[in-house]
């Protein structure tokens, strides 16, 4: 059975096709503010050649595709990463515009989840907004593991980025301001997952895994083992797909 | 806000109550402007929504004119020499206020278009409560205030007990304190508390309370509390045979309407309720999520909670909040002397489990008690933002649930509609996790 997962996200809209469980299809697009038109174009371009049975939409735009199957993505979530890793029972998953917590039990059902507050602080978005400021090109921000980290207390996007421009206005070199902000980054995440309990080890999924400095700084934070799958930002749609697929 | 069959008319109802709204000195086009949109979030939430019992009508009807027909009985009640005592919460004994023969009212505070204006006075990071009602009271548009002789504050949480010291500057305000703590002392004290309450209301009105009024005023008082109560009970049949939503617009008017004619279509609704039990008809299917809501308050016109929980496919059983349970749970006991009737006016409040009191247990063994006798599958956890006291005890609420294997989500909102999509998500996700 062929089915489509669509991931309507804030920052990518992502669409993953599954034959079963194998992926036939895989597409990450800009969101540009309109997930839901550039979802429907991805289901369009797809369709002709590859023509699903079924699709599950899940992200937040997911509430404007009445005629589909729609699951939020904290259960899409679940079921992605269970996929590659059924034997962890937490995931961070940390997109453009929230971070969540999901615990899962053996059968990749969701026990229990916390998201962040109504706020861009410590999620990708934020990231993002900061780097842009910074003008680093991608390579370099493996090398921020290797700069002195400086302290950067403003977790609020607005004031971080002033906090930005006061440190380098004083010299600071831009690999320590790099590092500053993954140190408070997986320090604030650290926190936000012991909210919701003492894993043993992680997930780290989403756009956001993307960012390795950050997902070693808080294994590091942690003292546990933290895994990304291999393509982070695709796991809801997965699961969408998985779901879709088992449902029938 | 005129709805049902209301007559919109020159000379109509709307006139009738533009010009009584002039009378009590009300911001008369700012009001227009805060019930403009009422009426098609109302009309979509409630009169639109399928399979509701026909005992709803009397209560669509208050909540349609709520700023008419009963502001008009309270004026004429004045006029025939009566007070009107406003209040903000569950401690305070409405039965002395009824035993006199004048009335005693909720007031307006669960919008969000009042606080930019309680923002002028409050610092931004207080409870949206206290905030949006404090703005009813500056931006006069609630018509409860106006017609208000007195405010009946009370001293439940530190951003009400200050704020009753800026409010005294626009209203009489008088406040009564609350113990932290139920040992015999604080019950003593709260004893004298409500006993000085029993003389103010004495000399307000002139007029005397006597063992025979206060018996009167306590068995209307416990006649609604019944009625809320036997509501609450029909609540345990699976399939719910009434939505929460519509629960909640009752438990919110308990407050506004006049008791006695509240009471009785309470009971008429239950006698529909009863049949539809009886037939095993539901307003949602055998297998939808059934949640326990605990927390804080839910004024009117906030229903965001309900309506998003309901929409998304669970049915809302039962609410442990001061709009809820924490209101009738208990009865005042008769006595045998006035002394002995304000001492069980007295004990049966300080029952009520709120978080201002240090500790609490008894509100985690009241929820616990709750998710048992109606089935419930999931409990969420509603905190207004900036409620230190609901906000901190959620800490213990949570770790009681885990420890139960109980379901639950903890959500914190406020009255701006902004987060409805954040809020939508965890709602949903929790409810998927409840069925699949």
């Amino acid at each position: 059975m062929k089915v489509a997962g669509l991931d309507l996200g804030s920052v990518n809209t992502k669409l993953v096709i599954l034959d079963n469980d194998q992926p036939v299809y895989k597409k990450t697009l800009p969101s540009r503010f309109d997930p839901v038109t550039t979802g429907r174009e991805l289901l369009k371009e797809a369709y002709k050649e590859y023509r699903p049975e079924k699709t599950v939409v899940t992200g937040y735009g997911r509430v404007s595709f009445p005629e589909s199957r729609v699951i939020t993505e904290i259960t899409c979530q679940a079921r992605g990463c269970h996929h590659f890793y059924p034997e962890v029972s937490y995931i961070l998953d940390l997109g453009g515009q929230d971070a969540k917590v999901i615990k899962k039990n053996a059968q990749g059902k969701v026990i229990n989840f916390v998201m962040n507050d109504k706020c861009a602080a410590g999620t990708g978005r934020f990231l993002d907004v900061i780097f842009k400021g910074l003008h680093l090109a991608p390579g370099d921000i493996g090398l921020a593991l290797e700069a002195e980290p400086v302290a950067i207390n403003s977790m609020c996007t607005v004031f971080a980025e002033s906090e930005v421009i006061g440190l380098l206005a004083k010299g600071t070199s831009k690999l320590s301001v790099l590092a500053g902000l993954f140190k408070s980054t997986a320090t604030r995440l650290a926190h936000f997952i012991e909210t919701a309990g003492q894993p043993e080890s992680l997930v780290f999924t989403g756009g956001g895994a993307y960012y390795q400095p950050l997902v070693q700084l808080l294994a590091k934070q942690l003292s546990i083992q933290v895994m990304t799958p291999p393509e982070p930002e695709l796991t809801a749609a997965f699961g969408a797909a998985l779901i879709g697929v088992s449902e029938g | 806000m005129q709805i049902a069959g209301a007559d919109n008319g020159v000379g109509g109802i709307e006139m009738e109550n533009r010009e009584l709204w002039s009378l009590l000195e009300m911001d008369l086009e700012k009001h227009d402007d805060l019930l403009a949109p009422l009426q098609g979030y109302f009309t979509s939430l409630f009169l639109e929504r399928a399979n509701r019992p026909q005992g709803m009508g009397y209560f669509d009807m208050v909540v349609g004119d709520i700023h008419g027909i009963r502001v008009k009985e309270l004026a004429v009640a004045k006029k025939d020499g009566s007070k009107v005592f406003a209040t903000f919460c569950v401690y305070v004994p409405e039965e002395i206020i009824q035993a006199v023969g004048s009335a005693c009212v909720g007031l307006c505070g669960g919008s969000q278009f009042t606080v930019p204006s309680g923002e002028k006075v409050l610092p931004r990071n207080t409870c949206p409560l206290i905030k949006s009602a404090m703005g009813f009271k500056l931006d006069r548009v609630c018509p409860y205030f106006q017609v208000a002789d007195w405010v009946i504050g009370e001293t439940t949480c530190d951003g009400k007990k200050k704020a009753w010291e800026i409010l005294n500057d626009y209203i009489p305000t008088y406040v009564m304190e609350l113990p932290q703590k139920k040992l015999t002392r604080n019950i003593a004290f709260w004893e004298r508390e409500v006993s000085e309450f029993a003389a103010f209301i004495e000399k307000e009105t002139g007029v005397e309370l006597t063992k025979d009024n206060l018996d009167r005023g306590i068995a209307v008082i416990n006649g609604k509390r019944a009625a809320l109560k036997r509501l609450a009970s029909l609540r345990k049949a699976v399939p719910s045979p009434i939505h929460g939503l519509d629960v909640l617009l009752i438990n919110q008017l308990a407050f506004f309407d006049d008791p006695i004619r509240f009471a009785k279509q309470v009971h008429l609704l239950c006698d529909e309720l009863e049949g539809r039990i009886a037939r095993r008809e539901g307003v949602v299917p055998t297998n939808a999520p059934r949640i326990l809501i605990t927390g804080t308050p839910q004024p009117i016109p906030y229903w965001k909670i309900h309506a998003l929980i309901e929409q998304g496919g669970g049915v809302i059983v039962g609410e442990e909040s001061c709009v809820g349970e924490r209101y009738y749970k208990d009865l005042t006991d008769p006595g045998a002397s006035l002394e002995e009737l304000l001492k069980n006016i007295a004990a049966r409040s300080l029952n009520v489990n709120c978080a201002c009191f240090t500790p609490n247990s008894g509100r985690i063994e009241d929820i616990v008690f709750m998710v048992n006798n109606l089935q419930v599958d999931g409990v969420i956890d509603f905190t207004l933002q900036f409620c230190q006291p609901y906000g901190v005890e959620s800490h213990n609420v949570a770790k009681e649930m885990d420890r139960r294997n109980i379901p639950y989500l903890k959500l914190e909102s406020d009255f701006s509609e902004e987060d409805q999509g954040q809020l939508k998500t965890r709602i949903d996700a929790f409810l998927e996790m409840l069925v699949c």
